[in-house]
């Protein structure tokens, strides 16, 4: 079965006052329809660089695509024109904003905002695009959706509001659903909600869907696969329960460890040390190698491709060789 | 095992503007007879979602919110009772964290003033000791002699949160009160600061008063938690036993609802325990119970009579039902 989205060694640059930094580093991913990928990270790994490129919504510049495929069931979306991305955007793939608050228009009422993503993509009626627009605000939970269609998006919790961005990005019924971070800014009764729905919603209408996130533990629940992204290369890739299970790259390893979560007591947090360096001192080698405790020489000279050394893809010379 | 902090029936009012200009002042009751304790060198978690009035409760018990009524006694005093100088002293005893490292630093003043103003402002020893107690803390709290004089955006979120806690440690605090200290802190970064504050109890023997929404960190860092639902404590007692045997629905719905690494998408896991909607509006509160209407045991009872907190000293529930979640409980609504 080909992939629904294929990225290959996408590459992304952005020209910033220290020079040009490689954002995305020959990243390469793929879903296909009915799966989720989670992609995990943390701030500046390229996670939203990623998504921002697959929705073309990328800022260009400062950014600019110097290499590599984006193809969306076999089209090409690098270089496609701008009326086609737009012909594209909400139709066939669509993203979920992190900020349910910035990103729903303050002054028109949400079931217009939904009734006009569905007018863009499909010859309907006002009356009929609204008609829809109730129906998938029922659809998301939102309660007495026809008197809520007509409310504003300050008159809704946060919660709501994700879900009035969900309906608004499963109005056309995209193959592939983006979700950046959904659930940050809500509370965990709302985020546990939320992914319920979004697993409804990936049941119903058989939708690909990439979710973003730092938190393994919505991974766990959530993914069928996992890309592990770091400094803007992914360092690992492999179903869900093979890196939750058994993490090759010693970053996977502490993105899990130095989780409290709940099913685990222990006295000290593995931690990993220091910060993800900024793009442009990434230097030579493993990008990792400052904060790794397995570092050796090679890791300051070479840098680690993601390669199968056994369980799974695996961007490390220590689980190439063997000593992580 | 002393008592260091004993919070009474804390209750705290906002007023809301007035409907017309006779009509009386509605108000809302943010946090509503509140009462815990918080022994020496523990740590008392209170968690909740936003709005819960979890750090209303704590900056009340500690005065830096009016507090209506109740009562807060700190090493035998009531603060609440206390005139704004001897409050002001006794602020030596009591400091905060923040949960937002970027606008609770100074961007203008150089790191090593940031933590040493409040011994400035106290009189706390001279010149050269204070310049000496910014180094050691700095030390402590794990940041290099050699970035005393950088300014905060030279920092990382995780690094201005050690700035913000060598500020809070200066002045020989007794409690530290922790508002979401990691929830702008990215995963990783988070361990660092929960190690830290875990050596820096265990090292100095502080007490934590711990606000977070992150069920997985209160259990790390709390000896205690304390749950809250709209302005109320609905459940407290001993970690261990708030976590393996919770009483309260809305603590079972909390833990089913946190993101963990046991619950697995290929094996197709069910969340046991879902509960719909948001909470209530604080302005006009149910007449019962403030979760009956999210709540999968709900009786009539719930919905007239509001419950207390009772039960054995060590863990407390107000609940007419309480109990570990029930066949009807795990019905999904």
């Amino acid at each position: 079965m080909s992939a629904l989205l294929q990225i290959e060694n996408l590459q992304v640059t952005f020209n910033t006052r220290h020079g040009q930094v490689t954002a995305l580093d020959s990243v390469s991913l793929s879903v296909n329809a009915g799966e989720t990928l989670g992609v995990v990270g943390e701030s500046g790994c390229g996670k939203s660089i990623t998504a921002l490129s697959v929705m073309g919504l990328l800022p260009m510049p400062p950014g600019r695509i110097a290499g590599g495929s984006i193809r969306l069931n076999g089209e090409e979306l690098v270089g496609a024109s701008d009326a086609r991305l737009r012909g594209l955007r909400g139709s066939e793939v669509a993203m979920i904003f992190q900020e349910p608050m910035t990103s729903l228009n303050p002054v028109f009422s949400i079931g217009d905002q939904i009734a006009e993503a569905i007018m863009l993509h499909q010859n309907v009626s006002y009356d009929q695009a609204f008609k829809d627009a109730v129906a998938l605000l029922d659809r998301v939970g939102i309660p007495s959706p026809d008197r809520r269609a007509r409310d504003y998006p300050h008159q809704l919790s946060g919660g709501m509001r994700q879900r009035v961005m969900i309906a608004m990005a499963v109005s056309c019924r995209p193959k592939v659903l983006i979700a950046d971070e959904p659930t940050t800014a809500l509370d965990v009764t709302v985020q546990a909600q939320i992914f319920d729905l979004l697993n409804e919603i990936q049941r119903d209408f058989g939708a690909a869907i990439v979710l973003i996130t730092h938190d393994m533990g919505a991974i766990s629940e959530m993914a069928d696969r996992v890309a592990v992204m770091y400094a803007g290369r992914v360092i690992e890739e492999a179903s869900a329960d093979q890196v939750l299970d058994s993490p090759q790259h010693p970053y996977a390893r502490g993105l899990i460890d130095c989780i409290p979560a709940l099913g685990k007591q222990e006295t000290e947090l593995r931690e990993i040390p220091g910060v993800v360096p900024p793009l442009h001192m990434l230097g030579q080698g493993c990008a990792f190698k400052a904060r790794c405790a397995h570092a050796r020489p090679r890791c300051g000279v070479e840098k680690p491709l993601l390669h199968n050394h056994g369980a799974h893809p695996v961007a490390c010379h220590g689980a190439e060789e063997g000593w992580v | 095992m002393s008592v260091l902090l004993d919070v009474r029936d804390l209750t705290v009012r906002f007023g809301l503007p007035k409907p017309s200009m006779f009509a009386p002042r509605p108000y809302l009751e943010a946090v509503r007879q509140v009462s815990f304790t918080l022994h020496e060198g523990r740590a008392l978690g209170i968690v909740g979602e936003s709005g819960s009035g979890k750090t209303t409760a704590a900056m009340a018990a500690i005065r830096l919110v009016a507090a209506s009524s109740g009562q807060v006694i700190f090493q035998g005093e009531d603060l609440l009772t206390l005139s704004e100088a001897d409050m002001r002293a006794r602020r030596r005893d009591v400091q905060l964290i923040f949960q937002d490292p970027y606008s609770s630093l100074n961007p203008r003043a150089r790191v090593a003033d940031i933590v040493r103003e409040p011994m400035d402002l106290m009189g706390i020893g001279t010149p050269e000791q204070r310049q000496a107690r910014v180094e050691e803390l700095f030390k402590l709290v794990g940041l290099r002699p050699d970035q005393l004089s950088l300014f905060p955006h030279q920092f990382s979120g995780g690094q201005r949160q050690r700035i913000s806690i060598a500020r809070a440690l200066t002045t020989n605090p007794r409690l530290l009160v922790c508002d979401e200290p990691v929830s702008a802190l990215d995963v990783a970064i988070q361990a660092q600061i929960l190690n830290l504050l875990a050596k820096l109890k265990a090292e100095l023997g502080l007490s934590y008063l711990f606000i977070s929404h992150d069920l997985g960190v209160v259990r790390h860092v709390c000896d205690d938690v304390a749950v809250m639902y709209l302005g109320k404590i609905v459940e407290v007692g001993a970690r261990s036993q708030l976590f393996d045997a919770p009483q309260h629905p809305y603590t079972q719905a909390l833990l089913s609802a946190a993101p963990s690494l046991a619950r697995r998408k290929s094996q197709g896991y069910v969340r046991p325990l879902k509960i719909s909607g948001d909470p209530p509006s604080p302005i006009n509160p149910p007449k019962g119970c403030a979760f009956a209407e999210r709540c999968p045991k709900a009786q009539q009872i719930c919905r007239s009579t509001q419950p207390t907190l009772s039960g054995a000293e060590g863990h407390q529930v107000a609940c007419h039902f309480p109990g570990p979640a029930t066949e009807a409980g795990t019905a999904q609504a």
